[in-house]
């Protein structure tokens, strides 16, 4: 949508610039909230560690790390009682794939229980808060009402069936939940959990170069630098300077990717000129070993200016952190005073994690504002949410390029389009599990997952839960996550045994 | 009466579609008295906790891998739905047994929930289903009709049957 915009030279209206700030400011939150807790925490929580602990002693823990109200010792009894039921009855369910008792975990048994406690409040949570995203994106995890030249959410004061007072009161009262939760619950719970595992403030850190497109744009222009979250690239790990982000430094080879180029599977590509024609070469499924010198992914070697560049969160909260971004320093230097640790602390799977959760607080923070500006245009008569001067594509020039910027939960994410006669000629997309599960490349530089396992440490090979929580730590999608854990963890051991 | 019927499924899969097929094709062509919520629950996976809470009865069409051959149907009832699929054929199986295990321990488990399902032949990128699937298609119709007029619904013909 942003790529096509760009092509056709379409600026929004402000109404659509503030609408996706919003769908992407909750959708930020709940998605953020939803990985820590229903995703990664069980790489750090053990669930059965719970039944062991003392509910009072619990409660005085709580207590101590927050004034959130559900906290009395008869609070953690009920939660404890639910889990006892649930190990008895044989069925974890959710809990169903952990390596619960494995000695990789380090919590005392009450801040399990109180993360576990955490966990289904959170589901609880999660499912009221997201109704902001389903008032203006009509469906999540899917919004439905983006369209090239603006939204399809009407906005009407005089209508029941679109934005007027009645949604911006029930959306300032969604963001006052998230944010309270967010708050109270979840900082709370990963500053308590991080320190008892500082050790990963030094695993997992990968390839020491940080990408973000930049989002929550301030102004309607296309691709604009003037975001919330500003763009930019770190190299080598240097906060002390971020590079403008250029999308013509972004390209793919195939080298080690099932695909083929019609030239050279070693020559890199811009994604304008971006080929996807499969060339699976790999063995037959099921197979016990996938043979890395020759082609093994799905994935093509996404790479910045050359170099496998991580994205995601931690991407954007060091791009905002380098560029003196005011809010998000001081979340960062709290978060990092509180742990006792330096900035570098940050690269690891550790910060990683943390990342998620700064950005979790400053994201939820500015909701009520991205509300208030909607307000506000309403309040003036502005209630355009479209322009539809390109709508008709006898109005598009007979070739035309675009690219889209968008800053998605997990990180960078850009549509590349080349419209010829009116139709599409080329569509890539380079997403953000693209850029972290990226495969070696012509050069063999190593990707972002493959070079942040080296050097785990793994208690017990047939339970290496350490590569989950590096893997998980990026947020990779459930199906991709799957995935992973069964062919990636076990070549990682193999890679270590050489 | 409080009555979801879901159809889960990636209609960019092949067979593993079968489900969002099914309820869209009840949706058009019958009538409820009392109504009930009919839903393409699609991939989505915590997402869909708030349409199971608080009902009576949810009814489920799925692809299942019930490790029998292709177009093999059978319906599982309430406990038997997470222990049988625990071999997880597609991720939003994940979802499924995750949104059924999170009702349960949240104390907000439909009365009754009811999986009908069918063994898929082909999970590939195709929007096309298999003839095998393809042909037990108005099976399954029947078996989900019939599952509403146990509940209590009466179903109405709207349109004949493909």
């Amino acid at each position: 949508m942003r790529a096509v915009e760009n092509a056709l030279g379409i600026t929004i209206p402000d109404n659509a610039r503030i609408l996706r700030n919003l769908i992407s400011g909750i959708q930020y939150v709940q998605d953020h909230v939803i990985h820590f807790y229903h995703l990664h925490a069980l790489d750090w929580v053990d669930v059965t560690g719970a039944l062991k602990a003392d509910p009072a002693k619990t409660s005085a823990l709580a207590q101590t790390i927050s004034d959130w109200p559900n906290s009395s010792p008869t609070y953690f009894k009920a939660v404890q009682g639910k889990v006892k039921a649930l190990v008895e009855s044989g069925q974890l369910g959710i809990f169903a794939n952990g390596y619960w008792g494995h000695s990789a975990y380090k919590l005392p048994p009450e801040a399990n229980l109180m993360a576990v406690a955490h966990y289904l409040e959170a589901l609880e949570w999660q499912k009221d808060v997201i109704r902001m995203q389903v008032l203006l994106g009509a469906k999540n995890p899917h919004p439905q009402t983006f369209l090239v030249g603006g939204m399809a959410t009407p906005i009407d004061p005089n209508s029941q069936n679109a934005i007027n007072a009645g949604t911006i009161s029930a959306m300032l009262g969604y963001a006052k939940k998230a944010q309270d939760f967010v708050e109270k619950v979840y900082i709370p719970d990963l500053l308590a959990v991080a320190g008892f595992y500082k050790e990963w403030a030094s695993i997992g850190g990968g390839v020491a170069n940080y990408l973000s497109y930049g989002e929550f744009q301030k102004d309607t222009k296309s691709n604009t630098t003037n975001c919330w979250l500003p763009a930019g690239f770190i190299r080598n790990r240097d906060l002390s300077k971020v590079e403008p982000v250029d999308h013509k430094k972004v390209t793919e080879d195939v080298a080690y990717a099932w695909y083929k180029y019609s030239d050279d599977d070693k020559k890199a590509k811009h994604p304008w000129d971006g080929e996807s024609t499969p060339n699976y070469t790999g063995p037959k499924p099921p197979y016990e070993f996938l043979d890395t010198t020759k082609k093994y992914s799905w994935v093509k070697a996404i790479r910045y200016d050359g170099l496998s560049t991580e994205v995601g969160p931690l991407s954007r909260m060091l791009v905002a952190y380098a560029s003196g971004h005011k809010r998000v320093k001081e979340v960062v230097d709290m978060v990092l005073g509180k742990l006792g640790v330096g900035p570098s602390a940050l690269f690891s799977t550790l910060g990683r994690t943390a990342a998620r959760g700064i950005e979790t607080l400053v994201t939820a923070e500015m909701l009520p504002t991205w509300i208030n500006e909607l307000a506000a245009n309403i309040k003036k008569g502005d209630l355009k949410v479209h322009n539809g001067d390109k709508w008709d594509p006898s109005t598009w020039p007979a070739e035309a390029k675009g690219y889209g910027f968008h800053e998605a939960p997990r990180g960078a994410l850009c549509h590349w389009v080349v419209i010829k006669d009116k139709k599409v000629a080329n569509y890539q997309c380079v997403v953000p599990g693209g850029w972290n599960s990226t495969p070696r490349d012509a050069k063999g530089q190593r990707g972002v997952f493959e070079e942040s396992l080296i050097g785990t440490p793994i208690a017990d090979p047939h339970k290496p839960i350490e590569i989950l929580r590096t893997i998980h730590s990026f947020d990779p999608c459930m199906a991709c996550a799957i995935h992973i854990v069964d062919s990636e963890g076990k070549e990682l051991i193999k890679v270590r045994a050489k | 009466m409080k009555t979801l019927l879901v159809g889960l499924g990636n209609i960019l899969m092949g067979d593993e579609g079968i489900g969002v097929h099914v309820i869209n094709d009840i949706k058009q062509r019958y009538s409820f008295e009392p109504p009930l919520e009919i839903l393409d629950g699609g991939t989505l996976g915590l997402d869909l906790l708030h349409f199971f809470e608080e009902k009576d009865d949810v009814v489920i069409v799925d692809a299942v891998n019930f490790k029998r051959e292709p177009g093999y149907i059978d319906i599982l009832r309430d406990d038997e739905i997470p222990s049988k699929i625990n071999a997880k054929l597609t991720v939003h199986h994940i979802g499924l047994s995750d949104i059924l295990s999170a009702l349960k321990i949240l104390g907000k488990t439909p009365k009754k929930i009811t999986l009908i399902g069918i063994q898929p032949e082909i999970l590939d990128m195709t929007l096309d289903m298999t003839s095998v699937v393809k042909e037990r298609f108005n099976e399954l119709i029947e078996l989900v009709i019939n599952e509403l007029k146990e509940i209590g619904h009466k179903c109405v013909l709207l349109s004949p049957q493909k």
